[in-house]
């Protein structure tokens, strides 16, 4: 968990009081994609997420200033086996921005993204969506191909390597960017009953303070 | 005795990898017919080629023939049992899901794909480092379009 990394330079729950604004990003793609590597290369080294095992799901916390105002940002680095299918309503739930991956060197990946963004888009039929080309250290020439599901979508495209680091940061922090100015413009009026109705299950639930326990609670109910 | 290999190709029916080689002992180019057996269109190519390369009859001639190649070979095979067409652009195993395999098998591709990752990886403790790494690449006008989106049946969207 995200407080008992020791030390660390951040107390998160603080930073949950005292954050300006709160946004959840959601990583999408295939298995083996490189959704993981491409978190890691963001956070670097060192980083130790909330690894949720049965729920195929990791969670990085992460914060930031953007325009003085710090903005924590929950990361979703969700699986992409079929087996967890069940999962993605939560994955997609309150989501304000998506990070949708392939990787270039596996076509059907690729193809995967249709299903994938129409999963999406039942969901999250206004959040803003990145996709993004991943592994481009192993075939620099597919840099000058066009993808056109990105463009018949109106999405951006960003060409990355979680590898060698090529647009990483710059794909992360222009995600955190779209998710801020989405949270800010849009009145989604259901998250706000989500909220209202989350609330309400918190204050029934006293005593569990555990934020795994929350989350995974959490999870049981949009589930159920 | 030893064997200099030269080329290798494939034969559909049956299937087989064929070698072309060099008997170092008498300086006489051959052919040596390898046929590939238990494979089938949903065969790991991988696993088939490693066994091809270990196996006690075949391995002395196989020498000079890295695992990589056999797997591309056999991947060819399997693309033709596929009834895919050949000269895709690379006889990779791009078009396999790996989103259905379990646990272990999903481990094994990611180890095979860490050789690439690491071998073009940038490390923070590397001199030429730079977390923000930014690169442009050409406007999308200026793009040649991509094979992968030839087969547009999914009209989808
Ligand atoms: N060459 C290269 N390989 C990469 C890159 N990113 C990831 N990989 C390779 O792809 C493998 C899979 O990456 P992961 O990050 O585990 O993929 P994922 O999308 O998180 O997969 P799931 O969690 O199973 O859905 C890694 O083990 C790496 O070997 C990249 O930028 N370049
Ligand atoms: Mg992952």
């Amino acid at each position: 968990m995200a407080g008992d990394d020791g030390g660390s330079l951040f107390d998160f729950d603080q930073a949950t009081y005292d954050a300006d604004e709160k946004v959840k990003i959601i990583c999408l793609g295939d298995s083996a994609v490189g959704k993981s590597k491409l978190m890691e290369r963001f956070l670097m080294d060192g980083y130790r997420p909330q690894q949720l095992s049965t729920y195929a799901l990791t969670l990085y916390k992460y914060s930031t200033t953007i325009d003085g105002k710090t903005v924590l940002v929950d990361f979703w680095d969700t699986a992409g086996q079929e087996r967890f299918q069940s999962m993605h309503p939560s994955y997609y739930h309150k989501a304000h921005a998506c990070i949708m991956v392939f990787d270039v060197q596996r076509k059907i990946t690729y193809k995967n993204l249709t299903n994938w963004y129409r999963e999406l888009r039942e969901y999250r039929p206004e959040i803003p969506c990145i996709v993004v080309a991943n592994k481009i250290d192993a075939d620099m020439k597919v840099t000058q191909r066009n993808f056109n599901f990105a463009k018949k979508q109106g999405l951006p495209l960003y060409y990355v390597s979680a590898a060698d680091g090529t647009n990483v940061v710059k794909l992360f922090k222009d995600a955190i960017k779209l998710a801020m100015s989405y949270k800010q413009n849009s009145s989604d009026f259901m998250d706000e009953v989500l909220q209202e109705l989350e609330n309400f299950e918190l204050e029934k639930k006293e005593g569990t303070s555990d934020k795994e326990d929350d989350l995974l609670q959490e999870m049981d109910q949009q589930l159920a | 005795m030893s064997y200099v290999a030269k080329r290798c190709g494939v034969k559909f029916s049956p299937p087989a990898i064929v070698l072309i080689y060099e008997d170092a002992d008498t300086g006489k180019m051959r052919q040596r017919i390898m046929p590939v057996r238990n494979f089938s269109k949903f065969s790991d190519c991988s696993r088939a080629a490693e066994r091809l390369k270990n196996s006690l009859r075949h391995s002395p001639y196989l020498e000079g023939v890295s695992q990589e190649q056999l797997e591309r070979l056999h991947t060819v095979l399997r693309d033709h049992l596929l009834g895919r067409p050949l000269l895709t652009p690379r006889p990779d195993p791009g078009d396999e899901d790996l989103n259905k395999l379990e646990d272990e098998e999903l481990a094994c591709r990611k180890a095979q794909m860490d050789e690439l990752f690491e071998r073009n990886r940038r490390r923070e403790e590397d001199p030429d480092f730079v977390y923000d790494l930014e690169v442009e690449f050409p406007e999308s006008d200026a793009r040649e379009p991509c094979s992968w989106d030839e087969d547009e049946s999914d009209d989808a969207f």
